[in-house]
Protein backbone atom coordinates (compact mmCIF):
# COMPACT_ATOMS: atom_id res chain seq x y z
CA UNK A 1 0.00 0.00 0.00
CA UNK A 2 1.24 3.17 -0.91
CA UNK A 3 1.11 5.09 2.58
CA UNK A 4 2.54 8.53 0.56
CA UNK A 5 -1.08 9.12 -0.42
CA UNK A 6 -2.44 8.57 3.08
CA UNK A 7 -2.77 12.51 3.52
CA UNK A 8 -4.42 13.42 0.28
CA UNK A 9 -8.08 14.51 0.06
CA UNK A 10 -11.01 11.83 -1.42
CA UNK A 11 -11.11 14.32 -4.37
CA UNK A 12 -7.14 14.92 -4.85
CA UNK A 13 -7.32 11.05 -5.15
CA UNK A 14 -9.81 10.74 -7.53
CA UNK A 15 -7.65 13.77 -9.41
CA UNK A 16 -5.21 11.49 -9.21
CA UNK A 17 -7.25 8.65 -10.55
CA UNK A 18 -8.28 10.06 -13.57
CA UNK A 19 -4.33 10.52 -14.33
CA UNK A 20 -4.40 7.00 -14.49
CA UNK A 21 -2.52 6.90 -11.03
CA UNK A 22 -3.48 3.48 -9.86
CA UNK A 23 -2.43 3.87 -6.20
CA UNK A 24 -4.69 6.90 -5.69
CA UNK A 25 -7.37 4.46 -6.53
CA UNK A 26 -5.87 1.43 -4.35
CA UNK A 27 -6.09 4.81 -1.76
CA UNK A 28 -10.14 4.80 -2.54
CA UNK A 29 -10.61 1.77 -2.32
CA UNK A 30 -8.59 1.44 0.89
CA UNK A 31 -10.62 3.53 2.83
CA UNK A 32 -14.37 3.29 1.26
CA UNK A 33 -13.83 -0.31 -0.29
CA UNK A 34 -15.37 -1.68 2.96
CA UNK A 35 -18.41 0.37 3.42
CA UNK A 36 -19.27 -0.31 -0.22
CA UNK A 37 -18.93 -3.90 0.54
CA UNK A 38 -21.16 -3.78 3.59
CA UNK A 39 -23.66 -1.81 1.32
CA UNK A 40 -24.14 -3.94 -1.56
CA UNK A 41 -23.72 -7.10 0.92
CA UNK A 42 -26.65 -5.12 2.33
CA UNK A 43 -28.71 -4.55 -0.53
CA UNK A 44 -27.34 -7.83 -2.59
CA UNK A 45 -27.66 -10.16 0.40
CA UNK A 46 -25.25 -12.58 -1.74
CA UNK A 47 -21.48 -12.13 -1.22
CA UNK A 48 -20.72 -12.62 -4.92
CA UNK A 49 -23.48 -10.26 -6.20
CA UNK A 50 -21.77 -7.64 -3.81
CA UNK A 51 -18.43 -8.34 -5.20
CA UNK A 52 -19.53 -7.74 -8.48
CA UNK A 53 -21.33 -4.14 -7.76
CA UNK A 54 -17.95 -3.29 -5.57
CA UNK A 55 -16.14 -3.88 -8.99
CA UNK A 56 -17.89 -2.06 -11.16
CA UNK A 57 -18.58 0.50 -9.19
CA UNK A 58 -14.85 1.22 -8.64
CA UNK A 59 -14.13 0.50 -12.54
CA UNK A 60 -16.50 3.14 -13.35
CA UNK A 61 -14.71 5.67 -10.74
CA UNK A 62 -11.38 4.85 -12.90
CA UNK A 63 -12.63 5.30 -15.88
CA UNK A 64 -14.79 8.62 -14.94
CA UNK A 65 -12.57 9.94 -12.52
CA UNK A 66 -11.45 12.46 -15.26
CA UNK A 67 -15.56 13.27 -15.33
CA UNK A 68 -15.72 13.99 -11.13
CA UNK A 69 -16.72 17.67 -10.59
CA UNK A 70 -15.82 18.56 -6.47
CA UNK A 71 -18.22 21.31 -6.51
CA UNK A 72 -21.34 19.05 -7.16
CA UNK A 73 -20.39 16.51 -4.59
CA UNK A 74 -17.81 14.84 -1.85
CA UNK A 75 -15.81 11.81 -3.96
CA UNK A 76 -16.93 9.67 -0.71
CA UNK A 77 -20.65 10.53 -1.69
CA UNK A 78 -20.12 9.92 -5.64
CA UNK A 79 -18.36 6.17 -4.79
CA UNK A 80 -21.28 5.38 -2.98
CA UNK A 81 -23.66 6.38 -4.97
CA UNK A 82 -22.19 4.24 -7.73
CA UNK A 83 -21.70 1.27 -5.56
CA UNK A 84 -25.71 1.69 -4.37
CA UNK A 85 -26.55 2.21 -8.12
CA UNK A 86 -25.51 -0.60 -8.74
CA UNK A 87 -26.57 -2.56 -6.55
CA UNK A 88 -30.28 -1.70 -6.83
CA UNK A 89 -29.65 -1.88 -10.45
CA UNK A 90 -28.68 -6.02 -9.96
CA UNK A 91 -31.53 -6.25 -7.12
CA UNK A 92 -33.97 -5.14 -9.81
CA UNK A 93 -33.05 -7.15 -12.56
CA UNK A 94 -32.20 -10.24 -10.70
CA UNK A 95 -35.93 -9.80 -9.16
CA UNK A 96 -34.59 -11.19 -5.95
CA UNK A 97 -36.66 -10.86 -2.98
CA UNK A 98 -35.24 -8.13 -1.19
CA UNK A 99 -33.83 -7.45 2.34
CA UNK A 100 -37.03 -6.11 4.81
CA UNK A 101 -35.87 -4.06 7.08
CA UNK A 102 -38.51 -4.33 9.50
CA UNK A 103 -37.10 -7.91 9.94
CA UNK A 104 -34.49 -7.84 12.67
CA UNK A 105 -32.78 -10.47 10.53
CA UNK A 106 -32.06 -7.95 7.65
CA UNK A 107 -29.52 -6.43 9.66
CA UNK A 108 -26.47 -7.89 9.41
CA UNK A 109 -25.48 -8.60 13.04
CA UNK A 110 -22.09 -6.89 14.64
CA UNK A 111 -21.18 -9.64 16.76
CA UNK A 112 -17.80 -11.27 14.56
CA UNK A 113 -17.28 -8.60 13.19
CA UNK A 114 -14.27 -6.51 13.29
CA UNK A 115 -14.45 -2.40 12.75
CA UNK A 116 -12.02 0.29 12.97
CA UNK A 117 -13.09 2.88 15.27
CA UNK A 118 -13.91 5.43 12.39
CA UNK A 119 -16.83 2.94 11.03
CA UNK A 120 -18.50 2.19 14.38
CA UNK A 121 -18.70 5.86 15.06
CA UNK A 122 -20.48 6.58 11.62
CA UNK A 123 -22.64 3.41 11.70
CA UNK A 124 -23.64 5.03 15.41
CA UNK A 125 -24.12 8.07 14.61
CA UNK A 126 -26.10 7.54 11.33
CA UNK A 127 -28.22 5.17 13.67
CA UNK A 128 -28.93 7.44 16.24
CA UNK A 129 -30.05 9.95 13.40
CA UNK A 130 -32.40 6.88 11.97
CA UNK A 131 -33.63 6.22 15.44
CA UNK A 132 -35.06 9.76 15.86
CA UNK A 133 -37.16 9.81 12.86
CA UNK A 134 -40.92 8.86 12.82
CA UNK A 135 -41.07 5.35 11.83
CA UNK A 136 -43.02 5.93 8.88
CA UNK A 137 -40.12 7.37 7.82
CA UNK A 138 -37.61 5.68 8.54
CA UNK A 139 -39.45 2.62 7.05
CA UNK A 140 -39.78 4.53 3.80
CA UNK A 141 -35.43 5.93 3.79
CA UNK A 142 -34.86 1.64 4.32
CA UNK A 143 -37.07 0.06 2.35
CA UNK A 144 -35.75 2.23 -0.18
CA UNK A 145 -32.12 2.44 0.23
CA UNK A 146 -31.18 -0.85 1.91
CA UNK A 147 -34.57 -2.89 -0.10
CA UNK A 148 -33.86 -1.38 -3.55
CA UNK A 149 -37.57 -0.45 -3.65
CA UNK A 150 -39.10 2.13 -6.15
CA UNK A 151 -40.92 4.92 -4.36
CA UNK A 152 -44.05 2.83 -6.81
CA UNK A 153 -43.68 -0.65 -4.93
CA UNK A 154 -43.33 1.21 -1.81
CA UNK A 155 -46.61 2.67 -2.08
CA UNK A 156 -48.48 -0.59 -3.28
CA UNK A 157 -46.63 -2.17 -0.64
CA UNK A 158 -47.34 -0.04 2.05
CA UNK A 159 -50.90 0.23 0.68
CA UNK A 160 -50.25 4.36 0.76
CA UNK A 161 -50.69 6.73 -2.01
CA UNK A 162 -47.36 7.91 -3.67
CA UNK A 163 -47.80 11.48 -2.77
CA UNK A 164 -47.54 10.24 0.92
CA UNK A 165 -44.41 7.73 0.00
CA UNK A 166 -42.87 10.79 -1.22
CA UNK A 167 -43.36 13.12 1.49
CA UNK A 168 -41.89 10.38 3.66
CA UNK A 169 -38.91 10.27 1.70
CA UNK A 170 -38.42 13.93 1.25
CA UNK A 171 -39.37 14.57 5.21
CA UNK A 172 -37.21 11.26 6.23
CA UNK A 173 -34.03 12.74 4.66
CA UNK A 174 -34.42 16.51 5.01
CA UNK A 175 -34.54 15.46 9.18
CA UNK A 176 -31.93 13.04 8.81
CA UNK A 177 -29.71 16.13 7.14
CA UNK A 178 -30.05 17.85 10.19
CA UNK A 179 -29.75 15.59 12.32
CA UNK A 180 -26.36 14.45 11.01
CA UNK A 181 -25.28 18.16 10.66
CA UNK A 182 -24.83 18.15 14.31
CA UNK A 183 -21.61 18.99 15.41
CA UNK A 184 -19.40 15.61 15.25
CA UNK A 185 -21.46 13.91 12.92
CA UNK A 186 -19.06 14.62 9.96
CA UNK A 187 -19.33 11.24 7.78
CA UNK A 188 -16.20 11.91 5.02
CA UNK A 189 -13.09 10.12 5.74
CA UNK A 190 -10.64 12.47 7.33
CA UNK A 191 -7.12 13.01 5.96
CA UNK A 192 -4.59 11.82 8.82
CA UNK A 193 -1.73 14.26 9.30
CA UNK B 1 -45.63 13.61 -13.70
CA UNK B 2 -44.01 16.93 -11.35
CA UNK B 3 -40.14 15.83 -11.71
CA UNK B 4 -39.60 18.84 -8.87
CA UNK B 5 -40.99 16.54 -6.12
CA UNK B 6 -38.98 13.15 -7.14
CA UNK B 7 -35.13 14.38 -5.83
CA UNK B 8 -35.60 12.53 -2.60
CA UNK B 9 -36.81 9.28 -4.37
CA UNK B 10 -34.02 9.76 -6.79
CA UNK B 11 -31.28 10.44 -3.76
CA UNK B 12 -32.01 7.25 -2.76
CA UNK B 13 -32.30 5.37 -6.13
CA UNK B 14 -36.25 4.84 -5.72
CA UNK B 15 -37.47 6.06 -8.96
CA UNK B 16 -37.74 3.12 -12.03
CA UNK B 17 -35.79 3.81 -15.42
CA UNK B 18 -38.65 5.87 -17.09
CA UNK B 19 -39.22 8.38 -13.78
CA UNK B 20 -35.35 8.74 -13.17
CA UNK B 21 -34.68 9.87 -17.15
CA UNK B 22 -37.14 11.96 -16.96
CA UNK B 23 -35.86 13.55 -13.49
CA UNK B 24 -32.58 13.57 -14.84
CA UNK B 25 -33.36 15.40 -17.75
CA UNK B 26 -35.39 17.83 -15.52
CA UNK B 27 -32.31 18.36 -13.44
CA UNK B 28 -30.24 19.77 -16.34
CA UNK B 29 -32.91 22.40 -16.55
CA UNK B 30 -33.73 23.20 -12.52
CA UNK B 31 -30.49 24.75 -10.21
CA UNK B 32 -32.63 24.21 -7.47
CA UNK B 33 -33.28 20.82 -7.71
CA UNK B 34 -29.22 20.36 -8.65
CA UNK B 35 -28.48 21.72 -5.35
CA UNK B 36 -31.01 19.99 -3.31
CA UNK B 37 -30.31 17.27 -5.24
CA UNK B 38 -26.66 17.44 -3.77
CA UNK B 39 -27.56 17.80 0.05
CA UNK B 40 -30.04 14.85 -0.24
CA UNK B 41 -27.87 12.66 -1.80
CA UNK B 42 -25.25 13.57 0.73
CA UNK B 43 -27.92 12.54 3.33
CA UNK B 44 -28.87 9.37 1.52
CA UNK B 45 -25.35 8.49 1.27
CA UNK B 46 -24.52 8.15 4.86
CA UNK B 47 -27.36 5.43 5.35
CA UNK B 48 -24.58 3.45 4.17
CA UNK B 49 -22.54 3.91 6.94
CA UNK B 50 -25.20 2.68 9.05
CA UNK B 51 -24.98 -0.77 8.14
CA UNK B 52 -22.24 -3.36 9.69
CA UNK B 53 -19.36 -3.37 7.45
CA UNK B 54 -17.61 -6.62 7.06
CA UNK B 55 -14.55 -6.53 5.56
CA UNK B 56 -14.79 -7.91 1.57
CA UNK B 57 -12.42 -10.57 0.34
CA UNK B 58 -8.66 -10.05 0.11
CA UNK B 59 -9.21 -10.84 -3.47
CA UNK B 60 -11.71 -8.00 -4.61
CA UNK B 61 -8.42 -5.47 -4.17
CA UNK B 62 -6.74 -7.20 -6.64
CA UNK B 63 -9.17 -7.58 -8.69
CA UNK B 64 -10.25 -4.34 -9.09
CA UNK B 65 -6.48 -3.13 -9.42
CA UNK B 66 -5.84 -5.66 -11.73
CA UNK B 67 -8.94 -4.92 -13.87
CA UNK B 68 -8.09 -0.95 -13.77
CA UNK B 69 -4.58 -1.70 -15.17
CA UNK B 70 -5.88 -4.27 -17.92
CA UNK B 71 -8.12 -1.40 -18.93
CA UNK B 72 -5.24 1.14 -19.26
CA UNK B 73 -2.52 -1.22 -21.35
CA UNK B 74 -5.49 -1.69 -23.70
CA UNK B 75 -4.90 2.11 -24.43
CA UNK B 76 -1.55 2.27 -25.65
CA UNK B 77 -0.79 -0.47 -28.66
CA UNK B 78 -3.67 1.01 -30.06
CA UNK B 79 -0.95 4.18 -30.83
CA UNK B 80 1.82 2.08 -31.47
CA UNK B 81 0.54 -0.05 -34.07
CA UNK B 82 0.03 3.43 -35.69
CA UNK B 83 3.67 4.10 -35.70
CA UNK B 84 4.83 4.70 -39.16
CA UNK B 85 1.30 5.74 -40.63
CA UNK B 86 0.79 9.40 -41.40
CA UNK B 87 -2.13 11.26 -39.79
CA UNK B 88 -2.03 9.58 -36.26
CA UNK B 89 -5.22 9.64 -34.45
CA UNK B 90 -4.03 11.74 -31.25
CA UNK B 91 -6.25 12.14 -28.50
CA UNK B 92 -7.64 15.78 -28.23
CA UNK B 93 -5.23 17.40 -25.19
CA UNK B 94 -6.83 20.01 -23.30
CA UNK B 95 -6.36 23.40 -24.96
CA UNK B 96 -3.79 25.91 -23.27
CA UNK B 97 -3.02 23.96 -19.88
CA UNK B 98 -0.98 21.29 -19.17
CA UNK B 99 -1.48 18.09 -21.24
CA UNK B 100 -0.45 14.65 -19.77
CA UNK B 101 0.00 11.14 -21.53
CA UNK B 102 -0.27 8.64 -19.67
CA UNK B 103 0.54 4.49 -20.50
CA UNK B 104 1.26 1.53 -19.26
CA UNK B 105 3.40 -1.37 -21.09
CA UNK B 106 4.17 -4.97 -20.11
CA UNK B 107 7.75 -5.03 -20.14
CA UNK B 108 8.64 -8.66 -22.18
CA UNK B 109 11.13 -9.56 -19.73
CA UNK B 110 9.78 -9.09 -15.95
CA UNK B 111 6.44 -9.08 -14.54
CA UNK B 112 6.68 -5.98 -13.21
CA UNK B 113 4.80 -3.67 -15.35
CA UNK B 114 6.21 0.35 -16.33
CA UNK B 115 4.27 3.03 -15.89
CA UNK B 116 4.77 6.18 -18.09
CA UNK B 117 3.91 9.65 -17.84
CA UNK B 118 4.30 12.39 -20.40
CA UNK B 119 3.99 15.87 -18.94
CA UNK B 120 3.54 18.82 -21.56
CA UNK B 121 3.83 22.07 -19.86
CA UNK B 122 1.93 25.31 -21.53
CA UNK B 123 5.93 26.06 -22.72
CA UNK B 124 6.12 23.04 -24.80
CA UNK B 125 8.48 21.56 -22.67
CA UNK B 126 7.82 17.79 -22.07
CA UNK B 127 9.34 15.33 -19.35
CA UNK B 128 8.85 11.06 -19.57
CA UNK B 129 8.48 9.75 -16.21
CA UNK B 130 8.94 6.36 -16.17
CA UNK B 131 9.12 3.09 -13.80
CA UNK B 132 9.61 -0.25 -13.76
CA UNK B 133 12.10 -0.25 -16.64
CA UNK B 134 14.95 -2.24 -16.92
CA UNK B 135 18.43 -0.16 -17.73
CA UNK B 136 18.80 -0.24 -21.34
CA UNK B 137 21.16 -3.67 -22.76
CA UNK B 138 25.25 -3.23 -22.88
CA UNK B 139 25.42 -1.04 -26.23
CA UNK B 140 22.08 -0.18 -26.45
CA UNK B 141 20.70 3.00 -25.37
CA UNK B 142 16.78 4.47 -24.77
CA UNK B 143 15.49 7.17 -27.44
CA UNK B 144 12.77 9.76 -27.05
CA UNK B 145 11.08 10.74 -29.78
CA UNK B 146 8.37 13.36 -30.56
CA UNK B 147 6.75 13.08 -33.86
CA UNK B 148 4.28 16.14 -34.83
CA UNK B 149 1.75 15.14 -36.41
CA UNK B 150 2.28 13.72 -40.13
CA UNK B 151 5.82 14.08 -39.41
CA UNK B 152 9.01 12.10 -38.92
CA UNK B 153 10.44 11.09 -35.13
CA UNK B 154 12.48 13.92 -34.32
CA UNK B 155 15.53 12.97 -31.59
CA UNK B 156 14.34 14.12 -28.08
CA UNK B 157 17.39 12.60 -25.79
CA UNK B 158 18.76 9.55 -25.22
CA UNK B 159 18.45 7.82 -21.16
CA UNK B 160 19.74 5.06 -19.96
CA UNK B 161 16.35 3.84 -18.05
CA UNK B 162 18.28 4.31 -14.19
CA UNK B 163 16.96 7.86 -14.39
CA UNK B 164 13.16 8.08 -13.45
CA UNK B 165 12.33 11.47 -15.20
CA UNK B 166 13.71 12.53 -18.63
CA UNK B 167 13.18 16.06 -19.96
CA UNK B 168 13.46 16.03 -23.93
CA UNK B 169 15.11 18.36 -25.79
CA UNK B 170 12.98 20.79 -27.96
CA UNK B 171 9.54 21.17 -27.36
CA UNK B 172 6.09 18.76 -28.15
CA UNK B 173 3.80 20.54 -30.56
CA UNK B 174 0.54 20.04 -29.63
CA UNK B 175 -1.26 16.20 -30.75
CA UNK B 176 2.46 14.95 -31.22
CA UNK B 177 3.10 11.31 -30.19
CA UNK B 178 5.91 10.63 -27.55
CA UNK B 179 7.56 7.51 -28.24
CA UNK B 180 10.79 5.76 -26.79
CA UNK B 181 12.46 2.90 -28.50
CA UNK B 182 15.53 1.09 -27.80
CA UNK B 183 18.39 1.86 -30.12
CA UNK B 184 22.31 1.33 -30.31
CA UNK B 185 24.19 3.26 -27.67
CA UNK B 186 25.12 6.91 -29.25
CA UNK B 187 21.54 6.86 -30.91
CA UNK B 188 19.40 6.95 -34.41
CA UNK B 189 18.66 9.22 -36.71
CA UNK B 190 15.37 7.68 -37.02
CA UNK B 191 13.73 4.95 -34.72
CA UNK B 192 15.15 1.61 -36.04
CA UNK B 193 12.82 -0.63 -33.31
CA UNK B 194 9.35 -1.00 -32.50
CA UNK B 195 8.40 1.78 -29.62
CA UNK B 196 8.61 0.11 -26.31
CA UNK B 197 5.94 3.06 -25.48
CA UNK B 198 4.23 5.52 -27.58
CA UNK B 199 1.43 8.18 -26.39
CA UNK B 200 -0.71 11.17 -28.09
CA UNK B 201 -0.17 14.63 -26.07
Amino acid sequence: MNRQLAHLSDEALVALAARSEQSALAELYDRYGRSAYGLALRVLRDQELAEDAVQEAFLTVWRSASRFVPERGKASTWILTLVHRRAVDVVRREQRRRADSLDPAAEPSVEGVEEDAFLRLQRERVQAALRHLPDAQREALELAYYGGFTQSELAERLGQPLGTIKSRMFGGLSRMRELLGEPGTETSWTPTT
Amino acid sequence: MDAHDLTAAYALDALDADEAEAYERHLSQCDECREQLAELNETATALAFSTVAPAPPARLRASILDAAAAERTNVVPLVRRRWVSRGLAVAAAAAACIAVGLGVSLSQSSHAPQKWTVAVGQNGKATISVSGLAAAPQGKTYEAWVIPTGHAARPAGLFSGSTSAVHLSGTVPQHAVVAVTLEPAGGSKQPTTTPIFSTPT
